[in-house]
């Protein structure tokens, strides 16, 4: 019945509606049903990056390439693949792990009781998508050849991002205002004051601050 | 979301031109670097917390008009550039809907308050 009722209420203020929503907010971005999709993207990639390891360990023979020819042999065995001394899809399956278990620890108000996951999370995402994009960027420069399993790997990074930076955005914006509010944003950063409001003090204004509301509570 | 998926699906075409319409470089080679990266803001612009990236089309729609001037293009990739560019400078001008509130969007990490008033930003 609440559920049904929710709609009904128009007058209800939106964050009453969606009680662990940042103020301002319609919507709670570290909430389970936002976060999971990035997770299993997250996996999906850390599968597909895992298999071309393989191949470019020497662990599996040949590589699945359905339309591109020789493309992935010679785009997988390249000398840009081998710059580090392990494999790029090897640290690339690395990364997509990263952004798994980022996306995956914390509650759902992690936004503002772990802001140092959530950063950490956009900072795994962001740059594995710019990492995929210039070496789909190379892939035709330097070797004149596509890898169509490198190619589905961009598209998932990518995917990933708009998902993830929602909630970096709200983590930032909470960090600011506790700056704003004379709070310790240090200590806020690595989500000291998340749960008991301590990094503000409580008897200040910002006590009343909607940022805050319902902290110690929960 | 069309805006955003004809501007991604644009620069796929940057990437796939030189193969269907047979021409090669610095055609080429200049598609092969900016459809990537076309296709690739595009796309990510679709979610509506980062849409502001979208605006990434308008200077690589600016070089797509240039380069052709400047790297000697023959005729079928100079229209070619030229009309891709158009595309995207003009779909980065679309916003498209933004369903929700981001309590002022990044645009509240500058500058003091206003968070909650302002569904602009994002």
């Amino acid at each position: 019945m609440a559920l049904l009722a929710v709609p009904l209420m128009p007058h209800l203020p939106r964050t009453a509606r969606m009680p662990d929503a940042p103020p301002g907010w319609d919507y709670n971005p570290s909430a389970w049903a936002e976060r999971w999709p990035v997770i299993v993207l997250a996996l999906v990639g850390s599968g597909i990056a895992g298999y071309l390891a393989l191949y470019q360990w020497r662990v599996l023979d040949t590589v699945w390439e359905p339309f591109f020819g020789r493309g992935s042999e010679i785009i997988l065995n390249s000398s840009v693949s081998h710059l580090l001394p392990v494999p790029d899809a090897a640290l690339g399956a690395l990364g997509y792990l990263l952004d798994a278990v980022t996306g995956a620890i914390g509650g759902t108000k992690r936004w503002r009781t772990m802001p140092w996951v959530v950063v950490l999370f956009g900072l795994a995402v962001g740059p594995l998508g710019a990492v995929s994009i210039t070496l789909v960027i190379l892939q035709p420069v330097l070797f004149n050849a596509w890898c169509t399993l490198c190619l589905a790997s961009a598209v998932v990074s990518l995917s990933m991002i708009g998902p993830a930076m929602d909630e970096v955005l709200a983590s930032l914006q909470y960090l600011k205002h506790v700056r704003q509010n004379g709070g310790q944003v240090w200590g806020a950063f690595r989500g000291s004051g998340g749960e008991n409001g301590r990094t503000i003090g409580r008897t200040g204004p910002a006590s009343r601050s909607p940022w805050l509301r319902g902290m110690g509570r929960d | 979301m069309w805006a955003r998926m004809l501007s991604a699906l644009s620069g796929i075409w940057l990437m796939a031109a030189p193969a269907v319409l047979g021409y090669g470089d610095p055609a080429a080679t200049a598609g092969y670097i900016v459809g990537p990266l076309a296709a690739g803001f595009a796309y990510v612009a679709v979610w509506e917390v980062i849409r502001g990236l979208r605006w990434v089309g308008v200077p690589l729609g600016l070089w797509l008009l240039a380069a052709p001037w400047l790297l000697n293009y023959d005729i079928v990739p100079l229209l070619n550039s030229t009309v891709v560019g158009l595309i995207q400078i003009v779909l980065a001008c679309v916003r498209g809907t933004i369903k929700h509130r981001y309590g002022g969007g990044w645009a509240a990490l500058f500058g003091r308050g206003h968070e909650d008033e302002s569904r602009e930003g994002v």
